[in-house]
């Protein structure tokens, strides 16, 4: 079951297009990646998941149905962009916020108290927002984008402005959060996140989808016959022409080599093992980050 | 709503009345201090040529005279050095006075208008008697006593029933007058809070975070809506501390005049005839009473939301266009300036309220809250008052539906500087 369809949105900004019939289906419960370059039409898409935009054509399903108003409720939404009231205190503006979103107040005070206590901001509660470091505002916003239990959670580059452990920290929160039942979208440039916690993507450039489907298999049907060859000695394996070629680079331990077209793994063990004393052969499928920059550049 | 949660904001709407009831006070204090505390005295020798005029200045607490004959003094500096501290002043009164009507005062310091003015009016009294008296007319003072007219015109205004009211002109300028520069004051400073706190969104970007939560016209809405109840609670503290202040001071004051001026009596018992006496105060009160207050408040509270409305929906349209809040200026220029004529076109209205400038401002939407609040003391024909609360409330309406377009725009658009037309095509 989906928890969102977005089924062939089109939205136009004064003769620009910015999303060309794009399509997104997020499974329920799912940590859901939507990368694309800056500029590919990824806020366009959550803002009209979020009902700040309406697309021009096509629909956008929550649950199988049409949307509506009063499920905006039920989105939790942390936008690139952060921002906070800086003159209020921080627990003021973490219950303003949550009531917003139709809490109410009782429950607000003590679901806020919860949460500035998982995060260690329990003595932060009565000072100004702009007393606080920007790791500790990127904390406050967070705890305000998930306070209300949203369904549906909309993170746009939730790690930048964190350190290694406090992105870690959140890193668990959001897997917590998914184990209870949200559904995650995602948006990010940082594609070692993406491996790392997401099952899904959807890859947006030029307005339109280029790239679709589970990180594995992804990665699956963009492997390049590559592996990583540890023979006896530390030597390195030279180039067989008729059955691969030793590609250079890597950042991995032994010899990376490139199997020619139709050679089945089979013999190349076969032959290495003939030829040297095979400790170790492992494939190398293509990071993330390598499948992104060829998609994008290949769309130029 | 954090703005009412602010000191400040408590501390100001509590003090401001007592500081308008302050400023109010100001004249009458100055006036006192200046009454009383001025002991210093000039003296001034007079050189009368004519040697009959010198008898015409009389010591006063202030000023002291020394007459001197006309030839008894060759050179008037030379007598002013010798003098030394003892002479602040030596007035020549020349020998043709009657026909050339004119006399000198010379000093080292500068002499100040208070003792010009006395001179001349001594001066002046004096050579009248002196020309009437050249007439050689034994009834011609007498027959200019009494073609001294003094005239003065009662207004007095029916009300419904037929009885008569006294009214008066002055007093009905006077709360037009501030009625209208309150009705500018309120609008342009919450106006400015609402495009301060658009802006403030906009540029900490927690705007996005509230219209993921409710819609961009709710949110526009709310502002305006809220903040326009916090003036209107403000006014009403206002009111409510003012006419408190006026109660306490009326009393406080009318018994103080009564008690503690009894020289102010012995005065005016002498020259009874050019003291306000207690019928023109009683027609004063008279005056300020007939005003129906009722009816006044009421219409400045419909046209206060209307010209609140619609300024106000102004400055959050074009504040959300705004990318920094050192921009903002070329948006508010234009806004600022219409209220500005507007107030101009009330202070011009005030000399003829039912002229037809007047009417147009009072009936055009832009000006109407401030114009009219000038014709309001006086009797506004029912059918200008409908037309014009009706254009007022239609052009709120249009303007916040301009305003509504632009700012769902606005507010999301980042980065850029935008121009007026940039913003104008957003409407369509």
């Amino acid at each position: 079951m989906n928890f969102i369809d977005v089924n062939s949105v089109v939205k136009q900004y004064d003769g620009h297009l910015a999303l060309d019939h794009v399509d997104l289906h997020v499974p329920q419960g799912c940590i859901y990646g939507l990368l694309g370059p800056n500029g590919a039409g990824k806020t366009s898409l959550i803002r009209i998941i979020n009902r700040i935009t309406h697309a021009d054509s096509g629909t956008v399903l929550l649950n199988g149905r049409e949307m509506v108003q009063g499920d905006i409720a039920n989105i939790g939404y942390l936008p690139e962009e952060r921002g906070l009231y800086k003159k209020l205190k921080v627990g003021d503006e973490i219950v303003y916020l949550a009531r917003l979103k139709g809490m109410p107040k009782r429950l607000a005070v003590s679901e806020m108290e919860k949460w500035l206590k998982r995060f260690d901001l329990t003595e932060w509660r009565n000072r100004k927002v702009e007393e606080l470091s920007k790791g500790m505002q990127q904390k406050v916003q967070f705890i305000t984008t998930v306070i209300h239990r949203p369904q549906l959670l909309i993170f746009d580059e939730p790690f930048s402005g964190f350190d290694p452990v406090n992105a870690e920290q959140l890193k668990r929160e959001i897997i917590q959060l998914r184990n209870e039942g949200a559904t995650i979208l995602f948006s990010t440039h940082n594609m070692a996140s993406v491996e790392e916690i997401c099952e899904k993507i959807t890859l947006i450039n030029h307005s339109r989808v280029v790239l679709e489907g589970r990180v594995d298999d992804i990665k699956q049907s963009h492997k390049e016959n590559l592996f990583a060859v540890t023979v006896a000695g530390g030597e390195q394996v030279k180039a067989c022409p008729n059955l691969f070629d030793v590609v250079p680079g890597g950042e991995h331990q032994g010899t990376l080599i490139k199997l020619n077209q139709g050679v089945s793994l089979r013999d190349a063990i076969a032959w290495l093992n003939d030829n040297y004393t095979l400790t170790g052969i492992t494939e190398q499928l293509p990071s993330m980050n390598e499948i992104f920059i060829e998609t994008v550049q290949s769309n130029a | 709503m954090t703005i009412v949660g602010k000191k400040s904001f408590i501390v100001m709407t509590l003090l401001i009345p007592f500081l308008i009831i302050l400023v109010g006070c100001i004249p009458v204090l100055l006036a006192y201090i200046n009454n009383t505390a001025d002991t210093s005295v000039t003296r001034i020798a007079l050189i009368d040529e004519t040697g009959s005029y010198g008898s015409a200045f009389k010591n006063t607490d202030n000023f002291h005279f020394v007459p001197l004959l006309g030839d008894s003094v060759v050179d008037a500096h030379e007598f002013y050095k010798n003098a030394g501290e003892s002479l602040d002043a030596v007035m020549v009164i020349p020998k043709d006075v009657l026909d050339g009507q004119r006399a000198t005062i010379y000093s080292e310091n500068t002499i100040d208008n208070a003792t010009i003015n006395y001179l001349t009016q001594c001066l002046n009294d004096t050579l009248a008697s002196a020309k009437i008296a050249s007439f050689n007319d034994p009834e011609l003072q007498e027959k200019i006593e009494q073609s001294q007219v003094d005239a003065e015109i009662k207004s007095i205004k029916w009300d419904e029933k037929g009885d008569e009211q006294e009214q008066s002109a002055e007093i009905a300028s006077i709360l037009g007058m501030i009625l209208s520069f309150l009705t500018y004051t309120f609008v342009l400073s919450y106006g400015a809070m609402i495009m301060n706190s658009v802006v403030e969104e906009k540029t900490n970007r927690i705007v996005e975070v509230i219209v993921s939560s409710c819609k961009p016209m709710e949110l526009m809405m709310g502002k305006i809506i809220g903040v326009g109840l916090v003036g209107l609670t403000q006014f009403a503290i206002w009111v409510l501390l003012l006419g408190l202040g006026g109660v306490v001071l009326s009393i406080f004051g009318l018994s103080t005049v009564g008690a503690a001026s009894p020289d102010m009596g012995a005065m005016t018992a002498g020259i009874n005839a050019n003291v306000p006496d207690n019928s023109d105060i009683a027609s004063i009160i008279s005056a300020v009473t007939s005003i129906n207050y009722v009816s006044l408040l009421g219409n400045f509270v419909i046209y206060f939301i209307g010209g609140y409305l619609l300024y106000a929906s102004l400055f959050a349209g074009f504040g959300s266009a705004v990318d920094q809040a050192s921009d903002s200026s070329q948006f508010t220029m234009p806004i600022i300036l219409i209220m500005i004529i507007a107030l101009y076109a009330g202070i011009a209205c005030i000399e003829n309220p039912s002229g037809p400038m007047a009417v147009w401002c009072s009936i055009i939407p832009f000006t109407s809250p401030i114009v009219m609040m000038v014709r309001l003391p006086f009797d506004v024909p029912w059918w200008q008052m409908l037309l014009s609360i009706v254009l007022l409330y239609l052009t709120a309406l249009g303007c916040i539906w301009i305003s509504a377009r632009i700012y769902r725009t606005g507010i999301l658009l980042y980065g850029k500087k935008r121009s007026l037309k940039e913003v104008i095509r957003w409407v369509k």
